[in-house]
């Protein structure tokens, strides 16, 4: 199935006006109502809606503290589409909404959104670096350490559910959607991507008693290592609570910095990020402190050496 | 920290009257960079706690500097990944660590209003690398 990735991930809140000023200062821009409702973009038109915990239009809430709502897929075509609501018209119910989402719940409650992807095709410059035995990749006088950079994210990348079984989610996800498993921590879950996308994950499982089921964190894709930091040291700055990183994964090879949100979820910057195709045989690994990160490195305010 | 380690930390935080009613505050009271103390102020009596999550028992409540309570102010909130907090008992009602409770410290309101904190030598601040997600 052409499933592209994750479009849009719809919360409800506690407070719309507190999750308006992170996201907005996370760096993505708001495009729905005044009041703070609505859609917040990346550059490529991915991101998150924000509405109040009692919104109406909202699929009902899971009986745990999560906030997440809906999580919408992209897919590349309507023929997808019509794939997908024959096969999950199996066994479940599924509707159409009238611009054509298909909607359902997947085998332990997420509501799911399917529709023809919103994302716009992006034409950027990537992290440009000059790495001795190798052609410099930036230009004669061109600098690096640009703090005048915008570092916005770039696209949604993926979004991690803390889930009570995952097995039976793995199973839904590859049987019913098409995704495919890139690398697994044993005790921990599978990372999944879907057939047209190349990334190593666009979603993770993390097994977890039944009471915590619900999102764990969503990351966006940042143009590259430098950008990440430079955002994330923009979110401490203004004193946001960094909650982890910057670092970088070991499964995946994605930079990180994790910051806690008022949507009740872990807002992660991620950049460089492995891509594979069908010849990859997946990792297994046991899920511990030590498989997590290949370094971590902690914020420390401004500092310099001197005499 | 205290030079001498052998002798409880005291310290003053605030004033009872620099909070409002129902207000949380957090606190840095071993310089180390970031809060890792917290009041909440309910009518005239303060409730405090370690500014750690139960959930992975090394990571911080807030998404920024002093928000700990839901919008309504009747619970404690932390933004990591939802966990709801009772104010007077620091028990988890909703959440990743449901059932677990906060760790409160030892406070005291002197007869000026002065809201003293009191901890020992090894309850230092907790800081340990987080490990998954």
């Amino acid at each position: 199935m052409k499933i592209v990735g994750p479009d849009e991930l719809v919360f409800g809140v506690d407070s719309v006006e507190a999750c308006a000023a992170f996201i907005t200062d996370f760096g993505l821009k708001h495009v729905g109502e005044k009041d703070g409702s609505g859609l917040y973009e990346a550059l490529d038109g991915t991101g998150l809606s924000i509405y109040p915990k009692d919104d109406p239009s909202l699929p009902p809430p899971l009986p745990t503290s999560n906030m997440l709502r809906k999580t919408i897929y992209g897919v590349e075509d309507q023929q997808t589409l019509d794939q997908i609501k024959d096969e999950l018209s199996k066994d479940r119910q599924v509707q159409v909404r009238p611009d054509g989402t298909v909607e359902a719940v997947d085998d332990l409650g997420f509501a799911l959104g399917f529709r023809i992807t919103r994302r716009r095709k992006l034409t950027l410059l990537p992290e440009r670096i000059n790495s001795p035995g190798a052609a410099p990749q930036r230009g004669f006088n061109e600098i690096g350490a640009n703090e005048d950079a915008a570092a916005l994210p770039r696209t949604l990348s993926h979004v991690v559910y803390f889930v009570p079984d995952a097995a039976k989610m793995e199973a839904f996800y590859i049987q019913r959607l098409g995704f495919a498993v890139m690398d697994r921590f044993t005790g921990g879950g599978p990372f999944l991507r879907p057939a047209s996308n190349t990334d190593h994950h666009t979603l993770f499982l993390i097994q977890t008693p039944e009471y915590m089921k619900g999102i764990e964190h969503f990351a966006f894709h940042m143009q590259g290592p430098t950008e990440l930091m430079l955002a994330g040291s923009r979110m401490v700055k203004k004193g946001y609570q960094s909650f982890w990183g910057p670092g970088r994964h070991k499964f995946g090879s994605n930079w990180f910095w994790y910051f806690n949100s008022p949507m009740g979820t872990h807002a992660e910057f991620d950049a460089d990020m492995d891509v594979f195709n069908d010849k990859w045989e997946p990792r297994v690994l046991p899920m511990r402190t030590e498989h997590s990160q290949i370094f971590l490195l902690e914020h420390r305010e401004k500092w310099a050496p001197g005499g | 920290m205290s030079a001498d380690k052998t002798k409880p930390l005291t310290k003053v935080l605030c004033c009872l009257s620099d909070l409002e009613d129902g207000e949380a505050r957090g606190f840095d009271p071993f310089k180390i960079g970031r809060d890792t103390v917290f009041v909440v102020r309910r009518s005239d009596k303060v409730y405090a706690y370690r500014d750690v999550c139960p959930h992975y028992g090394s990571t911080p409540l807030p998404w920024k500097k002093n928000a700990y309570l839901t919008r309504d102010a009747q619970h404690i909130f932390c933004s990591a990944h939802g966990a709801t907090f009772d104010i007077e008992t620091g028990t988890c009602t909703l959440g990743p660590c449901l059932g677990q409770s906060l760790t409160s410290v030892q406070i005291a309101i002197s007869q000026a209003g002065e809201i003293r904190l009191f901890l020992e030598p090894e309850e230092g601040p907790i800081r340990t690398p987080v490990a998954t997600g």
